[in-house]
């Protein structure tokens, strides 16, 4: 009789601390998450441009609108460029830019689904039939740089690589 | 202690009412049964694609069996992440339930749950097998399998949603039996998943009937890609919760009794689970960050919302560590981790539960990585993801089922489990070749390396200057995968086994936990039931949550809200794809 007496004892003492850490718990874990969200939005807000924006819908995937595939001038540094996914292949490449440039992708695809990413980079764009979306990237450092399809695309789905060079000064 | 003396043994006099029960019993077993058996044709897939990403191409050898690595990997993903998880689940939450009430379930609709599901099964297994619809799990279109395939989803998506119906039966009878009183805990958290479930399943359910069945059947001829996208999320992200809440349900309800302890907080269970319903529905499109055409503003609202759902599985984090911390000292548990090695270890059933636990602190905080947007676009897509679910529904959710499974075995068929040794052993080497095979995928990811990917199909040369700086990595990925193998066999040969196994003279009990305060929570089958009833001094919280209908209601139109405004411009600016088979 003593040692259920004892055990509910227990119980009743572990059962009044386990209620006020438990709000203390609740406390810190909004806390936690809420300083979390504050944190991630200002990365966002400071890195903009990987954030994917939406540069247009046409009704027919295949439709791609000319030119395709060139580079074209839009600033001192600064360069936009229409990617096309196609299976199992990127055009164009592989692209050559200065360092130091800043790329506006415009990426879509003209069949399936692909995803456009550049390894080692934030960059990271679903290739959506009849949808373009839009990111820019700032390349700060030269040499070469994969293009990884990481959307499953069929059978070639892994060998849909490509390449950018990024062109700098050899120092 | 021999192997029949856990997890709790109740009086032979529980099955009184024998013959009342058998049939509940095995229409029980059968979904565990079907349920199981997908996982073994998956789980023995799994490594291949382990191996795989270490640069080993077993998948010419197999050509009769799988003709391609991306038909093993749709059968995979499939069985394990909808046919494993549904059925173990869709039986656990009507079963469950229904002994924790003492009352006869709707056997004509679980049944019916049972065939649709099973029936959807098969017509999967067909349109896989022959290589028709190598679209994987998430059969984004415009890739387009065959009408097999997708009526077969259909069938499925739709039998999994047959519990709820019962589940209000079971609900409203017992109400009507003790006006005023709480509903029990067990049914409390199985009718809110299933709420979630039936508000989530509607994502696929359209997708499924309006664009991709007539599609698959030649009554239309294009689809918009990226609608169906977006209805699949809205369905894709509620799912791991789907996934999850069916191993909550255990370790809040069923665990603390089979370490020997109370549950330590009731209402917080409830409230946890409460919270799951609403916040899991509307975020659906965060598995979106990186497609183009919505707003960035919904964007940063989404981010919100995603990480307001990992406060439930904090208040879960705690209330479960203090049930358990609370067991160890009964035990004789003492000082700082003593509690923890306390636990009864050597039952295999709490071992492997308590193991997917640790794992999912881990794959918690990885859901979070995943959640925030910037670090989203690092990690998205990369094998990182699969290393994130591989911890979460492939571990705390799959090691918590097999853990289950083995009280449960015993418990229905009334034989003994064939080897607790083993069992344990299963339970370890699962806990441990996931650990080191996570640990690599999600260092792979982060040099790069895209899930879903023959990349052993590759040339070597190519291979090594793409994924070399990865290489490590992928070596534990391989290693990993092999030891999951062994865990694999020891498992089905413990869980095949004990289907033939001698019989027990007394039937273990379903070991239904008490929360403090409460009374004696196991049922009493054919007499009173009695539930897990709420501590009175903070059951004002328990009676807020109650209102089920109202939490609903609130969940649908927050639901409606967030995706109204994501599909709108998809509406406005149609397209119209046409179907590729190219696998
Ligand atoms: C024997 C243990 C297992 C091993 C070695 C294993 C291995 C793998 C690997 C390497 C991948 C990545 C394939 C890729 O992205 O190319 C994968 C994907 C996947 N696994 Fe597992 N897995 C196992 C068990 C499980 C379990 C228990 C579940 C769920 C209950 C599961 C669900 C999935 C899903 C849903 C995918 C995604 C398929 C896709 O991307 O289309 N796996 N698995
Ligand atoms: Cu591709
Ligand atoms: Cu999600």
């Amino acid at each position: 009789m003593s040692e259920s007496a004892a055990s509910s004892e227990f119980e009743d003492a572990f059962h009044k601390a386990a209620e006020r850490h438990e709000r203390v718990w609740v406390f810190v874990a909004v806390l936690m998450l809420t300083l979390l969200l504050a944190g991630t939005m200002f990365l966002v807000v400071y890195a903009y441009g990987v954030v994917v924006r939406t540069a247009g819908f046409r009704r027919d995937p295949a439709a791609i609108e000319a030119p395709e595939g060139s580079i074209a001038k839009t600033g001192p540094n600064a360069y936009t460029v229409t990617i096309v996914a196609r299976l199992w292949r990127w055009s164009p490449s592989p692209l050559r830019i200065p360092k130091g440039a800043t790329v506006t992708f415009r990426v879509t695809s003209a069949d399936v689904l692909h995803g456009f990413a550049i390894q080692g980079t934030t960059v990271n764009v679903t290739a959506v039939p009849g949808i373009t979306g839009s990111v820019s990237y700032t390349f700060n450092r030269s040499g070469t740089f994969n293009i990884v399809c990481n959307e499953y695309c069929g059978l070639e789905h892994q060998g849909m690589l490509g390449r950018i060079v990024v062109e700098g000064d050899p120092a | 202690m021999s192997a029949t003396a856990f997890p709790t043994v109740l009086p032979a006099s529980i099955d009184a009412p024998a013959d009342a029960l058998a049939p509940q019993r095995r229409t029980m077993l059968a979904f565990l049964v079907w349920g199981f058996s997908a996982l073994m044709i998956g789980a023995m897939i799994g490594p291949l694609q382990a191996l795989n990403y270490g640069g080993v191409n077993a998948y010419p050898s197999l050509t009769p069996l799988l003709k391609t690595y991306y038909q093993g990997l749709t059968i995979h993903g499939v069985l394990n992440a909808y046919i494993f998880t549904f059925f173990v689940t869709c039986g656990l939450l009507v079963y469950l339930p229904a002994r924790e009430l003492g009352l006869m379930p709707n056997m004509a609709l679980w049944r019916g749950c049972f065939a649709a599901m099973a029936l959807g099964t098969l017509m999967l297994l067909v349109a896989m097998f022959d290589n028709s619809s190598s679209v994987l799990w998430t059969f984004y279109p415009p890739l387009k399998g065959s009408a097999w395939f997708y009526l077969g989803m259909t069938l499925v998506v739709a039998g999994s949603l047959m519990p709820l119906p019962i589940l209000l039966d079971l609900r409203a009878r017992w109400k009507a039996r003790r006006p005023g009183e709480i509903t029990p805990l067990v049914t409390y958290m199985s009718l809110t998943t299933m709420l979630m479930w039936a508000l989530a399943g509607g994502g696929a359910l359209i997708e499924l009937v309006v664009q991709l069945n007539p599609w698959a059947l030649g009554f239309t001829d294009t689809v918009d890609p990226i609608v169906a996208r977006t209805l699949f999320w809205w369905t894709g992200h509620p799912i791991v919760y789907f996934w999850l809440m069916p191993a909550y349900v255990s370790w809040y309800g069923l665990l603390s009794k089979q370490i020997g302890g109370k549950l330590v907080s009731d209402p917080m269970a409830r409230l946890s689970f409460a919270l799951l319903l609403i916040f899991s529905l509307p975020v659906g499109s965060h598995h979106q960050f990186t497609d183009p055409g919505f707003s960035p503003i919904w964007r940063g609202i989404l981010t919100a919302l995603t990480l307001s759902v990992a406060l439930p599985s904090l208040i879960t984090a705690f209330t479960i560590g203090l049930s358990l911390e609370y067991a160890g000292r009964l035990r004789g548990g003492r000082g700082f981790i003593g509690w923890f090695t306390a636990l009864p270890w050597r039952d295999p059933s709490v071992a492997a539960q308590v193991l997917a636990m640790l794992t999912f602190i881990f794959g918690g905080a990885g859901g979070i990585v995943n959640g925030s947007w910037e670090l989203n676009n690092i990690v998205h897509n990369t094998t990182w993801v699969p290393g994130h679910f591989h911890i979460t529904v492939g571990t705390a959710s799959a090691l918590t089922f097999m853990g289950v499974a083995f009280w449960m075995l015993p418990h229905l068929t009334g034989q003994r489990l064939l080897s607790r040794r083993l069992a344990l052993a299963s339970a370890w080497l699962w806990f441990t070749g996931m650990s080191v095979f996570a640990l690599g995928m999600h260092w792979a990811g982060l040099h790069g390396v895209p899930r879903r990917a023959w990349v052993s199909m590759l040339p070597r040369s190519v291979y090594d200057r793409v994924y070399g700086d990865a290489h490590l990595a992928l070596i534990l990925v391989a290693v990993g995968g092999c030891i999951l193998w062994l865990a694999t066999i020891a498992f089905y040969t413990v869980f095949l086994g004990s289907l033939a196994t001698r019989r027990l003279d007394r039937r273990p009990a379903i070991p239904f936990a008490q929360a403090f305060g409460g009374r004696e929570s196991y049922a009493l089958d054919g007499g009173a039931p009695v539930g897990v009833v709420a501590h009175p001094s903070v059951s004002k919280l328990a009676r807020a949550l109650e209102h089920l209908g109202l939490i609903t209601a609130f969940t649908a139109l927050a639901t409606a809200a967030a995706y109204v405004p994501i599909f709108w411009p998809f509406l406005q600016n149609a397209t119209a794809a046409h179907g590729w088979k190219v696998w």
